[in-house]
């Protein structure tokens, strides 16, 4: 019964997560980026860019992901995987939460994120924006 | 004679196959032979080819999958001894943590890394928690006993996002067990490198354990773990790393693979790669049918293309024979003209002899008889001109068919032209046969003939020699045939002779006569002779008689006794008589002109003279071109000629009597003709044959009858000649009988042209003379 409760609690916030749009950031210095850009390098066709991912199975995540790409969450691991197992890649690394994906972003100028939009600031620069 | 026929049978044989109907099914069989051999040698070529290539890309994909396993195996065991490591040195919780701070662990999305104390507790993880705890899995007991890594076992059935649990033991410091720290990958990790591009929908690639048990396998999308294989039978047997993979049945879904596996050193784990079979060689397969397709269609046109060719020369080689056999009828058309008549149809005069030397020839091998009869119509010649040509044809074509009609299939009936025909009866056993044809031969035709709506009756005439009595040769027996007919006609026709010696001797002297006669006019073989008539008062030549004498180059002079009735038969005597006229008259003019006295001059005539419808013509012709007196122009007519045909001889003798020229009887007393009618006939004068003086003088009975006849000249007012007087009493009896005029050897012999103008020149200078040589004026006589 505990497990349904935080279920639900949790598909509601999902729900709100799903309600806020999403934003592709990158470091204020870079040049800009297209979106073909951006999805190469989150699905591993290109290491021109150095991509953070947030928590595999987070809400950000899989919203991201099936906006950006419109692949569910099955296909990027099987993607991954199968790039990973391979050897011509390594996934994006994982980050706890937006404030980290900033952080990194804003230190690496090479370095491509997505966050909330209400979470934008000056350290980044809004390069695409998913609604 | 070996060799040679050897070569002409192989020429024959060889000759044959250039005949299209041998010819272009050969070619056509030879062809598809060809289309078929190449397309079923390149489809199993490219048969092979394709399973030796998938055999070798079986192998190759298992060194490529064995190489990545490895790698991620190896990965696997360095994070398990690096968190190992961690664990046992710093002894502390949150080990995982640290490390993955550090950025050490394999990423997240993939790999999940616990750490399990001693009572299977999970104490830390990097994934999502399960159950809490391990203590009673049976890689946890394991690791207990053990310090390897252990891999564990997915249940059987299709695999989602179960995981492989990869762990190894955690020890104290002083080696008691301490926990597990275990890496969990998802199973389709390890088949996340299956290839459809390489390996289709039905390839496999796999991981098993060395107790045979199969951890993961993925066939296209479909991924299932816990079959149990024979671990022995999926290693190849050999050792060597490039041997070609053979082709197996899987045991698990039945799919023919070419499939290898091999064992991954340090784990207690294989691989498994394996290309189904029917995919593989599809595209070949496909090709396969596609040349297949090709070949048939080739084939069809092949077929098709020989067909029409063949037909194509089949209908140029009909062709061919058709203009052949055209070129070769009309070359049996032209033979057999050449060797036909063509009114009849029967064989003609070169067909004849041709076929009568072979007979002859046969007939003298097998010492038999044969028969030439020849048979000539007897009043065709009659018909042909009151009927018409048309007529005599029809007649000529229906004597032929009774001639074949009846006469045996071996016998021949040839037409040698005109109205000749001739029968070759190669069998025969004596004459009497060929006279029994012969007398059916002529009861057949003188059957009647219906001519252009009338009936008519012809007879014919046939003459036969037989082989080899009557000649040896081709030659002698046609001749001797003709010669036989001859005298069948000789004998009066409608009658068959058989060839004699003796006939043969006439009939050949007559023969030369008649092609002499003929040539007689133009070669100017003729002669005239005269004979004087004395006046029997005065003695002096009272005129003259015409006679004809032939000077045949060979035979000598010729009299007209012999020749003339050959003339008469022939008709050669209407220009002969024509001749003897004209020489005559310009004779006569001639003397006249020279001053001698105008003598009478007289000049025989026969029947068919006489019967001559140009007669009147020609001799009206002959006395304006001579300038000659008809007066003292004489024909002589025979009595027997006068008498024929009473109406007929006024109307001709009034016509010559018009033209003023004189009339004789010739030959008086033998006619039997009555005072009456030689009343009606406009006559000048009677001459009595000579057969009344022969035996007259010195008996009686002959004496009153030439007196008789004398008188009855006398009677009719005509001049009466006394002819052929030989004798002395001859002559001195008629001139006491009162005759006008003497004619005979006893006076003058005949005599030619010159020598009778100088007995004229003579009698003209010394009558006394003349009459002294007559005898008649001498008066002692």
């Amino acid at each position: 019964m505990k497990a349904t409760a935080l279920s639900l609690l949790f598909a509601l916030f999902a729900a709100h997560v799903h309600a806020e749009d999403i934003v592709v950031i990158v470091n204020p210095t870079a040049k800009p980026v297209s979106k073909e850009q951006i999805v190469d390098a989150y699905l591993g066709r290109s290491a021109e860019l150095m991509p953070v991912d947030q928590t595999v199975g987070s809400a950000i995540y899989t919203e991201f992901y099936k906006k950006a790409t419109g692949r569910d969450v099955a296909q990027i691991k099987a993607i991954w995987s199968r790039i990973l197992f391979t050897g011509r890649g390594q996934p994006p690394k994982q980050l706890p939460d937006s404030a980290a994906v900033k952080k990194i972003v804003a230190a690496n100028p090479n370095a491509v994120g997505y966050i909330e939009k209400s979470a934008v600031d000056a350290t980044v620069k809004v390069v695409l924006p998913l609604d | 004679m070996n060799a040679r026929s050897w070569r002409e049978t192989l020429h024959r044989r060889v000759g044959r196959i250039t005949e299209p109907q041998i010819l272009f099914p050969l070619i056509a069989a030879a062809l598809l032979i060809a289309v078929w051999t190449a397309t079923l040698g390149v489809v199993r070529l490219k048969d092979a080819e394709a399973e030796h290539d998938a055999a070798l890309l079986s192998r190759e994909l298992l060194g490529t999958y064995e190489a990545q396993v490895v790698r991620v195996l190896r990965e696997i065991d360095q994070t398990l001894n690096l968190v190992k490591f961690w664990h046992e040195r710093n002894a502390a919780h949150g080990a995982l943590s640290e490390l993955k701070n550090r950025g050490l662990l394999p990423p997240d999305l993939v790999f999940s890394v616990s750490i399990a104390d001693r009572d299977g507790a999970i104490a830390e993880s990097t994934g999502p928690v399960g159950t809490g705890s391990v203590a009673d899995q049976d890689d946890f007991r394991k690791q207990r006993d053990a310090g390897t890594v252990l891999v564990g076992q997915l249940p059987q059935g299709p695999t989602g996002d179960r995981k492989l649990l990869f762990s190894k033991r955690l020890n104290t410091p002083k080696g008691d067990f301490d926990g597990v720290v275990m890496v969990a990958v998802d199973a389709a990790f390890f088949v996340s490198g299956y290839d459809a591009s390489k390996l289709g929908e039905h390839g496999v690639l796999g991981i098993l354990g060395t107790d045979g048990v199969v951890r993961v396998r993925r066939s296209g999308e479909s991924m299932f773990s816990g079959d149990v294989v024979d671990y022995a039978s999926v290693l190849p047997k050999s050792d060597e790393a490039d041997a070609v993979p053979p082709l197996s049945r899987s045991s698990w879904d039945g799919v023919w693979r070419w499939s290898t596996a091999r064992e991954i050193y340090g784990f207690p784990l294989a691989i498994l790669v394996g290309l189904a079979q029917e995919e593989q060689l599809a595209t070949v397969r496909k090709d396969a049918l596609g040349y297949l397709s090709w070949a048939a269609a080739g084939s069809v046109g092949i077929i098709l293309l020989m067909a029409v060719l063949g037909r194509m020369s089949w209908q140029l080689a009909q062709s061919r024979l058709r203009e052949s056999e055209s070129r070769l009828e009309h070359a049996r058309r032209i033979e057999y003209l050449a060797y036909h008549d063509g009114l009849t149809g029967l064989p003609n005069r070169s067909m004849f002899s041709k076929l009568l030397t072979q007979r002859i020839s046969e007939a003298r091998r097998y010492n038999k008889q044969l028969a030439v009869a020849f048979l000539d119509l007897d009043r065709f010649k009659q018909i042909n001109d009151t009927l018409g040509h048309e007529a005599g044809d029809q007649l000529l074509i229906d004597v032929a068919a009774r001639l074949e009609g009846c006469v045996r299939d071996s016998d021949t009936v040839a037409r040698l032209g005109g109205d000749e025909f001739v029968v070759l009866l190669p069998e025969m056993d004596d004459g009497k046969q060929a006279s029994i044809v012969a007398q059916k031969i002529l009861s057949v035709i003188g059957k009647a003939f219906t001519l252009i709506g009338h009936e008519f009756r012809v007879t014919a005439s046939i003459g036969i020699s037989l082989y080899p009595h009557d000649g040896d040769d081709e030659q002698t027996l046609t001749k001797n045939a003709d010669i036989a007919m001859y005298q069948a006609k000789a004998e009066g026709k409608n009658t068959f002779q058989f060839y004699s010696e003796k006939l043969n001797a006439n009939t050949l002297e007559r023969l030369t006569l008649e092609s002499s006669l003929r040539h007689a006019l133009e070669r100017n073989e003729f002669r005239l002779y005269y004979q004087a008539k004395r006046d029997i008062r005065s003695g002096g030549i009272a005129g003259m008689e015409a006679l004809l004498r032939w000077e045949h180059p060979d035979l000598g002079t010729v009299t007209p006794g012999q020749f003339i009735p050959v003339a008469e038969d022939t008709g050669l005597i209407v220009p002969i008589g024509k001749w003897v006229l004209k020489t005559a008259c310009m004779q006569s003019v001639a003397w006249q002109n020279e001053g001698l006295p105008p003598l009478s001059v007289a000049v025989n005539m026969t029947a068919r003279q006489f019967s001559d419808e140009y007669l009147l013509q020609d001799l009206a012709a002959i006395l304006k071109d001579t300038g000659m007196n008809p007066q003292l122009l004489e024909i002589e007519l025979s009595e027997a000629l006068l008498i024929h045909d009473v109406e007929t001889t006024l109307r001709i003798l009034t016509g010559i009597k018009s033209l003023g020229i004189r009339i004789a009887v010739d030959d008086f007393g033998t006619g039997y003709s009555s005072l009456a009618t030689l009343q009606r006939f406009p006559l000048d004068t009677v001459k009595i044959d000579r057969s009344f003086l022969g035996e007259f003088i010195g008996r009686s009975e002959d004496s009153v009858l030439a007196d008789a006849i004398i008188a009855m000249g006398k009677s009719l007012s005509l001049t009466v000649i006394a002819q052929g007087v030989e004798t002395k009493e001859q002559a001195e009896f008629l001139r006491t009988h009162a005759c006008d005029e003497l004619q005979g050897f006893y006076f003058n012999r005949p005599l030619p042209a010159y020598q009778f103008a100088q007995l004229m020149r003579a009698q003209t200078a010394d009558i006394s003379y003349i009459g002294t040589r007559a005898g008649l004026l001498n008066p002692e006589l």
